[in-house]
């Protein structure tokens, strides 16, 4: 496979005029389940899918999976960029930044980006988080160049005029509303961060605070689009029924003139170990108290990410998981709980979130949480449940390979994040080597229970003990 | 913690797309059975569903059927609760029931290694349920207290407000979550009732999609209705609801509300009406994509909302026209008058050509993404079996989008919506913007203040 993509390449460069940019073939990675023996897409008829990897001359990197189980296509531009690479003063403005995007640029006027796509049938949208941003588009795949057209003019050519920026600014203002303000688990959840974290930029939200989102000016959002949107700081990612050819030639054509930007070298400063429990009170609108604990976990990349996933999914993972038979079920404490590890490119948090029942109190559900948690640093998980949590996460992984942008997705966050495409499947094998004496050893190593945060949501009404932090 | 989407989830205009027929098959005691075989994954998606949900509810026992569903998961012959749900992680699988007015379906997906073993856990979970009294209480009280929560949610606080106001007296304005009064008397007796009476062969509509064959399909499809005992199919009489009079206002009053939730809305269309296709291009043009005049002149133009759409329903009787938006609390006021205003200009002055061109292109070239799964092409077949709509609802959905022309489209608008005639909610503070939301419909003949926490 890589040498005859390698000749296409070597073709593509040799038919190209003297001054376009080459691209340089970086390899191909098998997307598939190798050690399980499991079929997926063409695999089915012995041919193995494979993820194309591509540099065009200005830094520009191309992931391309051929997926022909349907006439679409998906076409994402991961930029290496999201709310870490922000200041304090400036926060929200890789999100803002997000939304100006689908605005006017150079030749497409404001709203036309939008109404092109959704004339051709397309859908669009975009993601921000810590570490990164995506744009995609879905597209019938004989519209994959009007993709191609519209997101290389944006990457370079994109007008930010101040009365788009007002307007945007106040959209940005009413999803933070939505999500954080007049949300209670997204407001706990926001506290639960910045509480956790005191030097690292984890430590503000994605969306920014208010203050921020309301004195952006178009000289931020032009520094910031300068600095960052250039084709050395982005990934394109294309999944679904296309050519290779037609895509190294068309993306060349495209995008070959943008010229590479000087990215800065990042200056995060390290979270410092955290070597007590902090707590803050909230006082909400809600009908029952909730309890959401932090405890620094390990970043994506880290070989105990994979432990302590699957220690969350003996924790949390459905009905049968222990946290949930003994709150919900047996003791009847709760309605809800989950548990999440972070899948950060820095160490994060492992997060879990329990919602009381009316007339239980969370000083009551803590106490049984913490013993749940002593209980799995003192024994190890039994193999049923081991068993059980690695299926459930085959499964999650399996579900999100069903269409062409979420193989898409997969293949630009792995990418992204740890700089390996088909890193999902190295996480799946990395699965089920785990063993319950490493389980039990991530257990030890990040549930610390004198040294976490804990933000307690109390009900306007009831009787609240400490200091509130609203 | 999660991503921050440019865009809220799209709302698309509610019908969808064609696609060749999915292979149908009778299964026995007169049940059927689809399959849609797909080898992207090595996974496969089933549901089964009965032809009958929570509209079937007795008066006063709203939420019966829900519970009845959610109680199957609960304990089977030689099974408890904790040893079925075990039993699905370990096989890579998951299971969920839904209820909806007009059906009850068991849902899930399974890893294809395991999908033999999976079946057969679902026969024994659907055809010997034990309905433990302690399960039952157990359950009753997590209802109410998931009932309770779900008041943390004012999008679905709004949904609810709606649906009472534009049904009411239809079975239509019933939860089928049940409210706690009701769920709190609900009795064993009930729930075997409910199950005797429900699942049975003839009523059950099976479909798989994904790494399944067709043979395997009508085997393990016999196998699962098998399961379940013979019976009558359940008979469905639905009274056809009635366009609501004048312009009733029904505010949700939360505290410390700085964002707002509305909905306007009236009765829309019934897919066998002559005049459904043009409604549904109408008002995709209206609402139904980024670029929608709704979403250009509030999030576009004035920034008032993240999200704003209108859609319609389908059901088994003419269902809803919904616009919605969610702006902030000052915004709220200005916000209702201008989506009043849109509807009246929608319906005074239609759609223009260029418009239509656009929406059809829109509708006719996205039809890809309605059909490039198995699931979502197997959803299709089962949405149009279990809700009774034309045979050729979803298969001839490019012809039903080409033939809407200018016309059809104008003249639905004005035969369905009538702006005179609308329920309003909103979920705010009333002591903050009531005054000025009342102020803000012109022509209001009723208005009623509900407190969010009223059940």
């Amino acid at each position: 496979m890589s040498q005859k993509i390698a000749a296409l390449t070597a073709r593509v460069n040799e038919k190209a005029a003297e001054s376009a940019a080459k691209w340089t073939f970086e390899g191909s990675v098998p997307f598939v389940d190798l050690s399980a023996g499991a079929f997926l897409g063409e695999q089915a008829h012995g041919d193995v899918p494979h993820v194309h990897r591509f540099r065009l001359g200005n830094g520009l990197r191309l992931l391309v999976l051929v997926d022909r189980s349907a006439p679409v296509m998906s076409y994402f531009t991961w930029f290496r960029v999201g709310s870490r690479h922000e200041k304090p003063g400036k926060t929200g403005l890789a999100h803002l930044f997000e939304h100006l995007m689908f605005n006017e640029s150079e030749g497409v006027k404001a709203g036309e980006f939008d109404r092109k796509l959704e004339e051709n049938g397309a859908e669009s949208n975009a993601a921000t988080w810590l570490d990164w941003t995506y744009y995609y588009e879905s597209l019938p795949k004989d519209r994959f160049a009007l993709a191609v057209k519209l997101e290389s003019n944006r990457m370079a050519k994109l007008v930010l005029r101040d009365p788009q920026i007002v307007s945007e600014k106040e959209v940005v203002a009413n999803e933070r509303r939505m999500r954080v303000d007049d949300d209670v688990e997204g407001i706990a959840n926001e506290v639960l961060y910045k509480t956790a974290f005191t030097k690292h930029p984890y430590h503000w939200p994605t969306i920014g605070w208010m203050v921020d989102i309301e004195n952006f000016t178009p000289d931020d959002c032009v520094a910031f689009y300068k600095t960052y949107y250039a084709p050395n700081n982005a990934t394109i990612v294309i999944a679904g029924d296309v050519r290779e050819q037609d895509v190294l030639e068309r993306i060349r054509d495209a995008y070959g003139a943008i010229p590479a930007s000087t990215i800065p070298e990042e200056d995060t400063a390290p979270e410092p170990p955290q070597l007590e429990t902090r707590k803050v009170i909230l006082k909400k609108p809600t009908a029952s108290e909730k309890i959401l604990l932090g405890f620094h976990g390990p970043a994506l990349g880290d070989a105990d990410h994979a432990a302590l996933s699957l220690l969350s999914e003996v924790l949390f993972g459905g009905r049968a998981s222990r946290m949930y038979r003994e709150l919900v079920t047996t003791r009847e404490v709760c309605t809800d709980v989950r548990g999440w590890v972070s899948t950060f490119r820095d160490p994060g948090l492992y997060e879990m979130y329990f919602t009381a029942r009316a007339g239980t109190t969370g000083a009551d559900v803590l106490a049984r949480v913490d013993a749940e948690l002593v209980k799995v640093k003192e024994e190890v998980v039994t193999e049923e449940e081991l068993e059980r949590a690695k299926a459930r996460l085959e499964l999650g992984l399996v579900q999100s390979l069903e269409t062409a942008s979420g193989k898409a997705e997969q293949i630009g966050f792995y990418d992204t994040v740890l700089g390996d495409p088909a890193a999902a499947f190295r996480r799946l094998e990395a699965y089920r080597r785990v063993t319950s004496g490493e389980m039990r050893t991530a257990a030890r190593r990040y549930l610390t229970l004198d040294a976490r945060t804990i933000i307690h949501v109390l009900p306007e009404t009831a009787a609240a003990t400490g200091q509130a932090a609203e | 913690m999660s991503t921050t989407p440019t865009k809220s989830p799209k709302k698309a205009p509610r019908a969808h797309a064609s696609h060749g027929t999915s292979p149908r098959f009778e299964l026995p005691g007169g049940a059927v059975g689809f399959v849609e075989s797909s080898t992207v994954v090595p996974l496969v998606s089933f549901a089964l569903s009965l032809r009958s949900g929570a509209l079937g509810d007795p008066e006063g026992k709203d939420g019966l059927s829900r519970l009845t569903a959610r109680m199957m998961r609960r304990g089977c012959k030689g099974m408890t609760s904790s040893e079925i749900e075990s039993a699905v992680d370990r096989l890579g699988g998951e299971i969920g029931f839904d209820v909806g007015p007009s059906t009850i379906s068991l849902h899930g997906q399974v890893i294809r290694r395991n999908l033999q073993p999976f079946c057969e856990l679902i026969a024994k979970v659907l055809g010997t349920p034990t309905f433990d009294q302690e399960e039952l209480d157990r359950l009753k009280r997590e209802t109410v207290a998931e009932l309770i929560d779900a008041r943390d949610n004012d999008r679905a606080l709004a949904g609810l407000a709606f649906r009472r106001a534009l049904f009411a007296g239809h079975p239509y304005s019933r939860s089928a979550s049940g409210r706690a009064g009701s769920v709190e008397k609900l009795t064993r007796d009930d729930v075997l009732a409910t199950y005797k009476k429900r699942f049975v062969q003839s009523d059950i509509v099976i479909g798989f999609a994904g790494a399944i064959t067709e043979d395997e399909a009508k085997t393990l499809g016999a196998l699962l209705v098998r399961s379940v005992p013979e019976g009558p199919k359940v008979e469905n009489i639905l009274p056809e609801p009635t366009r609501p009079a004048g312009r009733r206002l029904f505010f949700v009053d939360k505290p410390e509300r700085t964002q707002t939730q509305i909905l306007i809305g009236t009765l829309g269309t019934h897919a066998r009406d002559a005049d459904h296709w043009p409604l549904v291009a109408a008002t995709a043009v209206f609402g139904g994509t980024f670029t929608s005049r709704m979403m250009r002149e509030i999030r576009s133009k004035r920034g008032w909302s993240y999200g704003t759409s209108a859609r319609l329903s389908i059901e088994r009787k003419r269902h809803a026209f919904t616009m919605g938006a969610f702006p902030a609390a000052a915004d709220c006021a200005p916000c209702v008058t201008l989506e009043l205003k849109l509807l009246e200009d929608f319906v005074t002055s239609g759609i223009t050509p260029r418009e239509l061109a656009f929406i059809k292109n829109y509708m006719i070239r996205s039809h890809a993404f309605e059909i490039d799964t198995a699931p979502k092409r197997l959803g299709q077949a089962l949405e149009a079996e279990l809700l009774d709509l034309p045979a050729d609802y979803h298969t001839a959905y490019l012809e039903h989008v080409r033939a809407v022309t200018l016309e059809s489209a104008n003249a639905s608008v004005r035969e369905r919506l009538t702006p005179g005639d609308l329920v309003v909610i909103v979920v705010g503070t009333a002591s903050e913007i009531l005054d000025k939301v009342i102020a803000a419909i012109p022509g209001l003949t009723e208005h009623k203040v509900l407190p969010f926490d009223a059940d």
